[in-house]
């Protein structure tokens, strides 16, 4: 006996979802794109984990992939292009018994909303953060992004591009605080399930690039890797992945990496043939920034007011002749 | 035997003295010679006198002694160059409020503090004054200081109740006073979004008086009337809201809550018998029912998860029999301080039923006295602190009390112990001896306490259900010094005729424990110095002896009296068998606590006696020359690989999709929406192969990004183009 009667009782009628409790029109995105497949791997894990709709948030940016939260039958934000994370952290920090996550494109993650990634890796609040990464602006019909390989030839690059190509999970691995760091591919549904629903236990934040295909604008860049499945490196290990049967007859270049060894991560995180494909960091013991800020105190009216009229107090111009109140 | 020890025989046997002999043991102030060195206890550096911190957290700093928190100055305001300076003075001034404290001073640390420091300064210079002003300013604790003595337990538990109680006060009161705020937001925003809220008048109220004239309320709540939401709060789910914020806002189990209606004060849970504390139980009861139920319901409704259906008639039945433990966590517990005399008759039975039924209760008994003389078969029986001894016995059979067994000497060795069992989710039992009500020969409380729990006369102990499920992880009985031994030996160093040091290990046995006690002075009989020789021998040692026939020696215990001198004085055998009796109930807490277990050294002895007998017959086998065959190696179970799910062989000709890696890309879907289709995970499968050609299948195959569609071989011979698309389907077997 493990729970008390009265904690039974608050647990027992709790809702069973369905998938199309989670589904809200049909995406407008292009047959045979990767949203779709991350979309659907959303949509399981929403419903094995019971999300309650009312009780979950998509947030998301500009983009392609930013059209997320129109397809989830959850509370959703689309933002402004770049701020996906910080209007997620606001929502967190105000409403911490919401479940979030983020939706964020290479362009809105990696270009505009660079600053932002960047500090909310620092912050580490506990937020599911998804990069939809297919390496090219689609939305605006083919500019290279950071995530371009050298050489992509794009409307902005017609000669092909000349920088190396950003690495997000590098970048992320060296930012203070980080906790929690996996790449997927989009093509293999079943690890793509299982990464992210480790992503949502990990309290913290959880930050998982998807390698993603885009059929209209760089539809053979993935084919190498698709058709020959030596070119994945599976990782696992007892606190990672644990690789299924079936999984691990198809894909047969394993590696066994301990998830909290950040050394060996960004070792494995900088090779881009073979993808690594798992959990490349995680530890459990990062504070979550809501957790070590949060006051305690009960937001009542009265305090509310009290803070508001402090801080308006600070920037009033007090007529001439009336002494300044006391804050 | 020598003639002159005869008499000595004869008290040993009879316990009556002859008439000759000096009547030592009651008329010369005799103490036991291993607290010779304690006759001044203002001199010694111990844990005494505590401080009770007030604010404190629960935990083990919410008592501290005087000589840690002297440390603990010391230590940080002593510089390199002063440090011996002030540690020197601190200490003095340690001393100084001890003394005080000993004669009968009492109250707050900063006051004892004040009058101690004014007192050392009357004589002393500048320097002093730094070091007390110094280490005053870092003096950040204050609060009651008490010494060992008949008030400190209940002192030091109701204090630490109190500390453990502010620190459930504080959770309730957050979780309540943000139930409170939560509902009663649920119902303005109902207020907010309904036709009153929406009004004009509502509206300014709402915005306030500052820029009225600016505003256009009417246009506001005409525009606002648009998006009213159509449907308001159902009337049940309002009534059952207001419902809970009066039982919420009206609860007496603790006070201070935000957003409470502050009828009437908050309940006292503090009692010094038990029917009152029952009687005050069962009245709150429903309350307690009510206010538990009330939270539930609380917490389903802010997340509006409260289903009528189904909760209505759950909540009805709620609580019908009683609370949980763990519901009754939140509440506070009762704190009941017993003296032992009370413990008579229908309180007793009374103790024994809150005790068993479990209910939150933490009581306290106090013993003053373990020596008390046996109200029945008088003179012939003694027992030694028995009834606390049985007492806590009895809590122990319970199984799940938590009972705590220690001296007041001792208490606050045992703190953590004692905030244990304040926080324990039952009834604790704290059975105290306080050795305030000894007849001793002025042996102050604190040493006659310690003494009881060196002695083994009062054992230390506790008994912790919450640690585990077996005794090794409940029972802890470490606490007693020595505890393997049956006595605790003691240094004992004394000078003789010779004016030469002589040095011995002493036990300290429960008689030398009744020996300071005048009430037992006619138990003792001295023996004159002429006459100590090989026929006198240590009670301990007796004790260890199995007593047969006429005793070739006699016990005697080790006094000292005023001028320090050591004198030897025969034990009557009445004691020695009482003695005994203390011995064995100290060999059974032993075996509690995993010491010197029968069980255990049993099951030891067989164990060694068969293996014993294995390595005689090697030895023997190994004499005899015969080459004895090595054992066979143990048979190295092989692991099996896990099972791996064989899929089942394909055949080339069969249509099929492998559904598990479908990435849900919409390209087989877009081809054909019937023949193609996605299952409740969203993957595609085969849903009707008549629905479809063989050109779809084909294509779809083609344009299936991870190629797990495999076309297999027509169904139609008659298809178009079949010879073509049969090729095409081929890269996809």
């Amino acid at each position: 006996m493990n729970m008390a009667a009265t904690e039974c009782l608050l647990q027992m009628f709790e809702e069973h979802h369905e998938l199309e409790d989670y589904q809200s029109g049909v995406p407008r995105w292009c047959t045979g794109c990767g949203d779709n497949a991350i979309l659907t791997a959303v949509q399981r894990l929403c419903r094995n984990e019971d999300l309650r709709p009312e009780k979950t948030v998509f947030v998301s940016g500009i983009g392609c992939s930013s059209r997320f939260p129109h397809y989830m039958k959850t509370y959703g934000f689309h933002g402004i292009h770049g701020r996906a994370l910080p209007i997620a952290e606001g929502v967190k920090m105000a409403r911490p018994d919401l479940t979030v996550f983020v939706n964020t494109g290479d362009g809105d993650c990696c270009s505009i909303g660079a600053a932002h990634w960047i500090h909310a890796i620092r912050y580490n609040m506990n937020i599911t953060v998804m990069l939809h990464d297919n390496q090219i602006y689609g939305l605006t019909k083919m500019q290279a992004s950071p995530t371009s390989p050298i050489g992509t030839k794009s409307n902005t690059t017609p000669k092909g591009s000349y920088l190396d190509a950003l690495n997000p999970l590098t970048v992320t691995l060296g930012v203070q605080n980080v906790s929690f760091v996996a790449q997927a591919v989009d093509w293999i549904p079943e690890s793509l399930y299982d990464i992210l629903s480790a992503a949502y236990h990990h309290k913290g934040l959880s930050f998982v690039r998807i390698v993603q295909r885009c059929p209209e604008w760089l539809p053979k860049i993935h084919d190498p890797a698709m058709h020959d499945p030596n070119r994945i490196l599976l990782l696992n290990h007892e606190r990672g992945l644990k690789l299924s049967p079936t999984l691990a007859k198809v894909y047969k270049n394993q590696l066994t990496h301990d998830p909290l060894n950040i050394d060996r991560a960004r070792e494995i995180a900088s090779s881009t043939d073979p993808i690594p494909v798992g959990i490349l960091y995680h530890n459990p013991d990062v504070p979550c920034y809501e957790d070590t800020r949060h006051s305690g105190q009960l937001r009542t009216t009265e305090l509310i007011e009290k803070g508001l009229n402090k801080e308006f107090d600070k920037v009033t111009v007090w007529p001439q002749d009336a002494e300044p109140r006391a804050a | 035997m020598q003639a002159e020890l005869q008499e000595h025989v004869a008290f040993h046997l009879t316990g009556k003295r002859s008439a000759a002999a000096p009547d030592t043991a009651a008329d010369i102030d005799l103490r036991p010679a291993l607290l010779a060195r304690y006759r001044d206890l203002t001199q010694l550096r111990y844990d005494f006198p505590l401080l009770l911190v007030r604010n404190a957290a629960a935990d083990r700093t919410c008592v501290q002694s005087l000589s840690a928190i002297i440390d603990g100055l010391a230590h940080a305001v002593a510089h390199d160059d002063d440090a011996d300076r002030v540690t020197h003075h601190l200490l003095r001034l340690e001393q100084q409020i001890r003394a005080a404290v000993a004669a009968g001073a009492n109250g707050w640390l900063s006051a004892l503090w004040e009058r101690a420091a004014q007192q050392l300064l009357l004589h002393g210079d500048d320097k002093l004054k730094d070091s007390f002003a110094r280490a005053r300013a870092a003096l950040k604790v204050d609060g009651e200081v008490v010494d060992c003595g008949r008030a400190l337990p209940t002192n030091i538990l109701r204090h630490a109740w109190g500390a453990v109680q502010e620190q459930k006060a504080r959770r309730f009161r957050a979780d309540i006073s943000r139930l409170i705020l939560k509902l009663t937001d649920i119902l303005q925003a109902d207020f907010a979004g309904s036709k009153a809220g929406r009004s004009a008048s509502s509206l300014k109220a709402s915005v306030g008086n500052a820029h009225e004239d600016e505003f256009d309320f009417d246009a506001m709540s005409r525009m606002l009337g648009k998006t009213a939401p159509r449907s308001a709060l159902p009337v049940a789910r309002r009534r059952r809201i207001e419902a809970l914020l009066n039982v919420l806002k009206s609860q007496r189990f603790y006070g201070g809550i935000e957003g409470a209606t502050a009828v009437s004060q908050p309940h006292s849970f503090v009692f010094d018998n038990c029917d009152s504390a029952l009687a005050a139980w069962r009245e709150r009861l429903p309350k307690a029912v009510e206010l538990a139920k009330a939270i539930a319901i609380a917490e389903l409704e802010l997340e509006a998860q409260y289903r009528e259906a189904q909760h209505d008639a759950l909540f009805a039945a709620f609580g019908s029999d009683g609370l949980d433990t763990r519901d009754m966590v939140r509440f506070p517990d009762y704190l009941i301080c017993l003296g032992d005399a009370q413990l008579q008759g229908a309180q007793k039975d009374r103790l024994m039923e809150i005790i068993s039924a479990g209910l939150p209760m933490k009581v306290l008994v106090q013993t003053d006295d373990i020596l008390e003389e046996a109200t029945l078969g008088g003179d012939s029986h003694l027992a030694f602190g028995l009834r606390s001894r049985q007492l806590a016995n009895m809590a122990i059979g319970l199984n799940d009390v938590y009972v705590l067994q220690a001296t007041a000497s001792h208490l606050y060795q045992f703190r953590e112990r004692m905030l244990k069992g304040l926080n324990f989710a039952g009834p604790a039992l704290f059975s105290v001896f306080s050795g305030a009500g000894a007849k001793a020969r002025d042996l102050p409380p604190y040493l006659v306490a310690a003494a009881a729990m060196e002695s083994r006369a009062f054992p230390a102990f506790t008994f912790d259900p919450s640690a585990g499920a077996n005794w090794a992880a409940r029972f802890y009985l470490e606490a007693n010094s020595q505890v393997e031994a049956d006595w605790p030996l003691q240094r004992f160093e004394y000078e003789d005729e010779n004016q030469q040091r002589v040095a011995e290990n002493v036990a300290f046995t429960v008689i030398d424990f009744v020996a300071a006690d005048l009430r037992y002075a006619r138990h003792f009989s001295a023996v004159p110095r002429a006459q100590w020789g090989g026929k006198l021998a240590s009670v301990s040692d007796c004790l260890g002896r199995e007593l047969k026939g006429m005793p070739d020696q006699l016990p005697c215990v080790l006094m000292v009296d005023r001028g320090n001198l050591l004198q030897k004085l025969v034990v009557d055998d009445k004691l020695m068998r009482a003695a005994l009796r203390c011995r064995d109930a100290w060999h059974s807490l032993q075996e509690l606590g995993g010491i010197h277990n029968s069980h255990a050294e049993r099951l030891l002895a067989r164990e060694r006696k068969v293996w014993e007998e294995q390595q005689q017959e090697v030895a023997g086998r190994a004499q005899s020359g015969a080459t004895a065959a090595t054992p066979a190696p143990a048979v190295v179970a092989v692991e099996a690989a896990p099972a791996v799910a064989e899929e089942p062989a394909r055949s080339p000709d069969e249509t099929y999709i492998e559904t598990e890696r479908c990435t849900t890309c919409n390209e087989c879907t877009t081809i054909n929406g019937k023949l193609f289709m996605y299952n409740e995970s969203k993957q595609a499968y085969i849903a009707d192969i008549n629905a479809g050609t063989f050109r779809q299948l084909v294509e779809a195959a083609e344009s299936c990004p991870v190629a797990i569609i495999h076309p297999g071989k027509p169904r139609n011979a008659g298809e178009a183009g079949l010879d073509e698309l049969l090729k095409r389907a081929e890269l996809f077997p």
